[in-house]
C-alpha cells in the first residue's frame, strides 16, 4: 500500500498534473455542463518550484470554435495583445517587452518565425490546442531560452475517451463568418487517434465610423458646406484559413509511449487597408497566402524515478505576400507589383529531455535541444545589370541549446531549482545562462505560499535582422537581459462550495541591446541595437471557484497587471526625448476578467478585457496620434446543451464586443464594434466510454 | 443560493464596469482655421508607414513659434500615411500623402482643406506647369500622372517607357522652360525630359545608379546626386555621385564622385539656385561654379544624425531635421548661414521634407 502510494507521488511530481491536467475536454454535450475542476491543494510539483505560471483549462481553450489564442490570451491572462484588425496579425508581449520576446512553443516545438522571431496568435485556433500556459518571465529559463518577456506553452495531449467519438461543429456569424470544426477520435486502452479539420471565412467587411477622414459636402460652387467623418467597411479582410491536426498515440507497454502530431495550416488572407487609405480597393490585391506543416514524432518513457523524451520535428513554412495595383479602371491596364515576397523556411528539430527523481527531494532535468533553419527569401524582381534578378537572400543556421536543472525540495518551507542553460548558434555562444527559482509555503496549512526567481537571458537577431536584403544588419549584437520575480500565492483550502486561488508577483528586468528597424534615406530599413530597457511591475491574478449544489457552478477568473516598461538608454542627443519614458505600444495597466456560470445545461461566459492608453511614440509626446485611448472590450457567450437519445447538441451563441465599443489596438487599425456568432455541435452517442 | 446571487450580482456590476470604456463621441468636428504667415516653413512629417501618423508643422520664424499637426487641429482628422511632400502654388499647399494615395490642396488662409486627388497609386512630389495642369511622380510605377489642379480630377499620365511599372520610380522634377525633367530614383538610373506641351518624353539620359534629387540652378543646369545603391542592389552598387547636365543637350557635363558607401540624406538648393547644400553626415555647401568638392562640413552636430534639410529664401539661414529614433517627434536644428547653431524646434514623427511660404 504505502509503495502505491509513493509510485502515485512520484507520477505525480514528474507530471506535474496538478493544474495543466485537471480540467476534461468538453466538447461531448450529453455531460453537465463543467466549469471548472477544482483542484485539489497539495504539493506543488517539483517542476514547478519558483516558477510562475497561468494555465488555461480547455473550458477557456474549447469556448467556441473561433476562438483564437490570441482571443484566449486578451481576455484571460494579463499580457498585452496586439490586434491588427480582425482575423489579422495578433501578436502577444509580456511585461512590458516586444513580441519577438514572446517563445511559444508547442508540444515542446519552438514555433517561432526563425525570419521575424515572432508568432501570430490569430493563426492559432484554441479548438487545436489542449493545453495552454504561460511562463512569466525568469520562469521561462527552465523551459526554453530567449524568452526575454516569456514563454507560451501550447499542446495538445491524446484523448482519454475509448471507441470512436466524433464533433461536428458549425457556426456562421456576422459578416458572412462561417466557421467548421470537426474532430473524429478513435482509440483503445493501447491506440489513440485523432483527427481535427477547422475551416473559417469571412470577407470581414465589418463597418466603422473612420475619424481618420472627413467627407465634404459641396455646393454648386464646390464650396464645403458641410463635413462629417464617413462610416466605412474593412477593405481588403477577407480571409480564409485551413488547419488540419493528426495525431495519434500508442503505448508500447506501461512505460513507454510514442506520439505523432502533424498540424496543417492553409490560410489565405487579405491584409486589410489601414483607415488613411484613399486607394481603389477594387484595384488592389494586398494578399498573405501561407502554406504551414509541423511534424513531431515522439517518444516518452516513464519509469518510476525517471522520464525520458526525444523528439524530432520539421517544420515547412511557405509564406506569399503580394501587393498589386492595377494602374487603372480598365480589365487589361498595366499591373503593377509594389511588393513581392516568397518565404520558405525549412526547420529541422531534435530534442532529448530527461527528468529524474533523486529521492524524494530532488529533481534533476536536463534539455538538449537543436533547430536547423534552412531559409530562402525572396522579394520582387528587378530588372538589373545581368537581366531580371530577385531581390531576397538564403540562410541557415543551427540553434543549440543545452540545460540542466536541479531541483530541491528541502522542506515545505523551502524549495529550490538551479537551471545552467548554454545556448548557441552557429560559431556564436551564448555565456552560461543561470536561472535560480525557490518557494515555499508561508503558513503550516499551505494556504499561503512564496516564489522567487532570479536569471539572465539572451536573444539572439532573426534571420531577417541579420541577412533581410536591404538593410539586414549582420554587425547586431544579441540583446541581453536580467530579471527577478517575487511572489506570494494563495489557496483556500477545506471550504465546501468556494474556492479561492491568487497571485501577486513584483517583477524587475533590464534588457539591454534592445533591436529595433528604422527608415533610411535609401528607402529601406535596417535594425541596430538601440535601447535599453527597465521594466517592472506587478501582475496578480484572482481565481473563484463555487460549487452550489448539483445544479449550479460559477468560476471567476481575473487578473491586472501594472506594468512600467522604461527606456533607460543613452539618449541619442540632448533633444531626445524618449529617455525614461514608457515604451510604445506598451499599456501600463493590463486586466482581465472572465466570469463562468453553469446551470444545469446552461452555460453563460462573460470575458472582460481592459488596456489603458498606449502612446505610439517613444517620447510619450503630447500629439494626437502620440497616444491610443484605453479601452475594454466584452463578450458574452450563452450555451444550451441537449441530450437525445442518439447524440448530444450543444447551441451557442456569442455576441462580441458587447457594448459596442469603438476602439483600436494600433493606430489606423480599426476593430470591428457589436457583431456575432451561432454555433451548433453535435456528438453522435457511439456507445464510446470515457476511460476510467 | 444567497451566494449564487451575490455572484450575479457582482456580474453584473461588471457588465456595467465593462461597457463605460471606450465610448466615443459621435459629434462632428467643427474646422478650426489656421492662418499662414506670409513667411513661414512647413516641415512635411512622413510618420511610420503603415501607422498613418504623418504631419505637417508649421514655422514662423518671425515669431519663432511652431504648431505641430496643424492639418489634423485644422480640418478634424489624420493627414494619412507617410507624408512625402509640399508644394505651394499660389494660395494652395498640396501635400502629397504617398501610402495614403491622396493628394491634399488646403487653402494657406486657414489651414482647411479645399480639395483632394485620391487614388493614386504611390505619390510623391507634385509638380505645377499652371493653374490647370501639374504632374505627379510615382514609386512602383512607370507612369507620371496628370492632373487638373481645379478639378482635382485625374486628366491623364506619361507612361515612362524606360522602366517597368512594379520597380518603376519618378521622383523629384522641375520646369524650365516647356520641359519637365524628372529623376527616376528607387532600381533606376535615369533622367528623363518631358515635352510639357505635348506629354511625351523627349529624351532619356542615362547618369547612374539612383538619382535621387534634381534641381536646376541659376545657369539652367541640371544637378543630380546618384546615391550608388547598396551592397546586393540588382541594378548593381557603386560610388554616389553629383552631376551636372545640361538640359539642352541632356549631357553630363560635370561628374563629382564620392567615396563607395557614402550615405547622403538630403540634397537641397538655395534660393539664388547658385549653392547647392547636401547632407552627408554634416552639411556640406557647394557653389554651383566650383571645380571642386568642399573638403569640410559647413555644419557639424555630433549630437545629430541629419536627415532632411532647407535653407530660408529670405534670411539664408540652414534648417536640418534629425528624425532621432524614428518613433518621436523630430527635431529641426537652425544655423546662421555660416553654420552657427541658433536654436531649435521640435516637429512631428520623422520629418521628411520642408516647404516655404514666402
Amino acid at each position: 500500500m504505502k509503495k502505491s502510494r509513493l509510485f502515485v507521488w512520484v507520477l505525480q511530481l514528474l507530471l506535474g498534473v496538478s493544474t495543466a491536467y485537471a480540467a476534461e475536454p468538453r466538447l461531448e454535450a450529453d455531460s453537465l455542463v463543467d466549469i471548472r475542476e477544482v483542484e485539489i491543494l497539495g504539493q506543488r510539483p517539483m517542476k514547478e518550484i519558483g516558477v510562475q505560471k497561468t494555465a488555461f483549462d480547455s473550458v477557456i481553450l474549447n469556448e467556441h470554435i473561433a476562438l483564437s489564442i490570441a482571443d484566449v490570451l486578451n481576455f484571460n491572462s494579463s499580457i498585452f495583445v496586439k490586434h491588427y484588425g480582425r482575423a489579422t496579425l495578433s501578436t502577444a508581449s509580456f511585461r512590458g517587452t516586444s513580441p519577438a520576446h514572446t517563445q511559444v512553443l508547442w508540444n515542446g516545438m519552438k514555433i517561432n518565425s526563425p525570419m521575424l522571431g515572432m508568432t501570430d496568435f490569430s493563426m492559432i485556433p484554441a479548438c487545436f490546442i489542449d493545453e495552454a500556459s504561460l511562463l512569466h518571465g525568469a520562469s521561462s529559463v527552465g523551459t526554453t531560452g530567449g524568452g526575454l518577456g516569456g514563454a507560451v506553452l501550447l499542446a495538445t495531449r491524446p484523448r482519454t475517451e475509448e471507441g470512436l467519438t466524433l464533433n461536428y461543429v458549425q457556426g456562421v456569424g456576422s459578416f458572412e463568418t462561417y466557421d467548421e470544426y470537426l474532430r473524429i477520435g478513435y482509440g483503445n486502452h493501447r491506440w489513440q487517434l485523432s483527427t481535427r479539420v477547422a475551416y473559417a471565412s469571412s470577407p470581414n467587411d465589418y463597418k466603422y465610423r473612420n475619424r481618420d477622414k472627413m467627407e465634404y459636402v459641396y455646393d454648386d460652387q464646390m464650396n464645403i458646406i458641410g463635413q462629417y467623418h464617413p462610416t466605412e467597411r474593412n477593405r481588403n479582410g477577407a480571409y480564409k484559413d485551413f488547419h488540419l491536426l493528426q495525431e495519434a498515440s500508442v503505448r508500447l507497454n506501461n512505460d513507454d509511449r510514442l506520439g505523432l502530431n502533424l498540424w496543417y495550416v492553409g490560410s489565405n488572407r487579405e491584409l486589410p487597408l489601414n483607415t488613411t487609405s484613399y486607394a481603389d480597393a477594387s484595384r488592389i490585391e494586398n494578399r498573405q497566402r501561407e502554406h504551414t506543416l509541423r511534424s513531431l514524432l515522439s517518444w516518452e518513457r516513464m519509469r518510476r524515478n525517471h522520464r525520458l523524451t526525444a523528439k524530432g520535428g520539421y517544420i515547412f513554412s511557405e509564406l506569399k505576400y503580394d501587393h498589386r495595383v492595377r494602374m487603372s479602371d480598365d480589365a487589361d491596364a498595366v499591373v503593377s507589383t509594389m511588393e513581392r515576397s516568397r518565404n520558405y523556411t525549412h526547420t529541422l528539430f531534435a530534442q532529448l529531455q530527461g527528468e529524474w527523481s533523486l529521492g524524494e527531494k530532488w529533481l534533476l532535468t536536463t534539455d538538449l535541444n537543436a533547430y536547423h533553419h534552412r531559409i530562402t527569401a525572396k522579394g520582387k524582381e528587378v530588372i538589373g545589370e545581368q537581366g531580371p534578378e530577385t531581390l531576397g537572400y538564403r540562410g541557415h543556421r543551427t540553434e543549440w541549446s543545452a540545460s540542466a536543472t536541479l531541483r530541491w525540495r528541502a522542506s515545505r518551507w523551502f524549495g529550490v531549482g538551479l537551471t545552467l542553460r548554454e545556448e548557441g548558434y552557429d560559431e556564436e555562444f551564448s555565456p552560461l545562462i543561470p536561472a535560480l527559482v525557490a518557494d515555499g509555503d508561508l503558513l503550516r496549512n499551505g494556504t499561503l505560499r512564496w516564489r522567487a526567481s532570479l536569471t539572465r537571458n539572451y536573444r539572439y537577431p532573426t534571420l531577417n535582422d541579420l541577412y533581410f536584403q536591404p538593410g539586414g544588419n549582420p554587425d547586431l549584437r544579441p540583446e541581453e537581459g536580467w530579471s527577478y520575480d517575487l511572489g506570494i500565492e494563495f489557496q483556500t483550502n477545506k471550504q465546501r462550495h468556494i474556492v479561492a486561488k491568487g497571485s501577486l508577483s513584483w517583477f524587475d528586468s533590464h534588457i539591454d541591446d534592445w533591436i529595433l528597424w528604422h527608415p533610411t534615406a535609401m528607402g529601406y530599413y535596417t535594425p541596430e541595437n538601440v535601447k535599453k530597457v527597465h521594466s517592472y511591475g506587478l501582475e496578480s491574478a484572482l481565481q473563484l471557484t463555487a460549487r452550489l449544489g448539483r445544479a449550479w457552478q460559477a468560476s471567476l477568473d481575473a487578473s491586472y497587471a501594472w506594468t512600467p516598461s522604461l527606456n533607460e538608454g543613452e539618449p541619442f542627443s540632448s533633444a531626445d526625448q524618449s529617455v525614461g519614458k514608457q515604451l510604445p505600444y506598451q499599456p501600463k495597466h493590463t486586466a482581465s476578467a472572465a466570469l463562468r456560470i453553469g446551470y444545469r445545461r446552461w452555460a453563460l461566459h462573460y470575458k472582460w478585457s481592459y488596456y489603458s492608453k498606449r502612446y505610439t511614440l517613444s517620447s510619450n509626446g503630447s500629439m494626437i496620434s502620440g497616444s491610443l485611448d484605453a479601452y475594454s472590450t466584452s463578450d458574452l457567450t450563452l450555451e444550451k446543451r441537449l441530450s437525445l437519445r442518439w447524440c448530444g447538441l450543444s447551441l451557442k451563441g456569442t455576441l462580441h464586443n458587447l457594448f459596442d465599443a469603438e476602439y483600436t489596438t494600433v493606430l489606423s487599425r480599426p476593430m470591428p464594434g457589436l457583431h456575432g456568432q451561432l454555433f451548433l455541435g453535435i456528438t453522435p452517442k457511439w456507445g464510446c466510454k470515457r476511460k476510467q | 443560493m444567497k451566494q449564487m446571487k451575490n455572484l450575479l450580482k457582482i456580474s453584473l456590476w461588471a457588465l456595467l464596469l465593462g461597457g463605460t470604456v471606450a465610448c466615443s463621441s459621435d459629434e462632428e468636428p467643427i474646422p478650426s482655421p489656421y492662418a499662414t504667415p506670409n513667411h513661414a516653413l512647413f516641415v512635411v512629417n512622413g510618420g511610420n508607414f503603415q501607422s498613418g501618423n504623418a504631419s505637417l508643422t508649421l514655422y514662423d520664424p518671425a515669431a519663432k513659434t511652431s504648431i505641430n499637426e496643424i492639418f489634423r487641429k485644422a480640418n478634424g482628422y489624420a493627414l494619412g500615411d507617410v507624408a512625402q511632400s509640399m508644394t505651394i502654388h499660389g494660395n494652395t499647399g498640396w501635400i502629397v500623402v504617398n501610402n495614403s494615395g491622396v493628394i491634399y490642396a488646403v487653402d494657406l488662409a486657414t489651414m482647411l482643406v479645399k480639395g483632394r486627388i485620391e487614388g493614386l497609386t504611390s505619390p510623391r512630389y507634385i509638380c505645377f506647369v499652371s493653374n490647370e495642369k501639374a504632374y505627379v511622380s510615382h514609386m512602383y510605377s512607370n507612369q507620371i500622372t496628370i492632373i487638373n489642379p481645379r478639378t482635382y480630377a485625374v486628366t491623364g499620365s506619361i507612361t515612362c517607357s524606360n522602366m517597368e511599372a512594379s520597380t518603376g520610380s519618378t521622383e523629384q522634377m522641375v520646369i524650365d522652360g516647356n520641359y519637365l525633367y524628372v529623376s527616376c530614383w528607387s532600381y533606376q538610373k535615369d533622367i528623363l525630359k518631358i515635352d510639357t506641351t505635348t506629354d511625351k518624353v523627349v529624351a532619356t539620359l542615362e547618369v547612374g545608379i539612383q538619382p535621387a534629387s534634381l534641381h536646376i540652378d541659376r545657369n539652367h543646369k541640371l544637378w543630380t546626386l546618384c546615391d550608388g545603391g547598396w551592397d546586393g542592389n540588382p541594378l548593381g552598387y557603386e560610388a554616389p555621385k553629383l552631376c551636372r547636365i545640361n538640359p539642352t543637350t541632356m549631357t553630363i557635363e560635370q561628374e563629382f564622385t564620392f567615396t563607395k558607401g557614402d550615405y547622403f540624406a538630403k540634397v537641397v538648393m538655395n534660393e539664388a539656385k547658385d549653392t547647392l547644400y547636401w547632407i552627408k553626415g554634416g552639411i556640406y555647401a557647394l557653389p554651383v561654379q566650383s571645380e571642386t568638392l568642399p573638403t569640410s562640413p559647413l555644419i557639424t552636430n555630433p549630437e545629430a544624425a541629419f536627415y532632411t534639410m532647407t535653407i530660408d529664401p529670405h534670411t539664408k539661414e540652414i534648417y536640418a531635421a534629425d528624425a532621432m529614433d524614428w518613433t518621436q517627434q523630430g527635431i529641426v536644428y537652425r544655423y546662421t548661414p555660416s553654420g552657427v547653431l541658433l536654436d531649435w524646434f521640435y516637429v512631428g514623427v520623422c520629418p521628411e521634407n520642408f516647404c516655404w511660404n514666402y
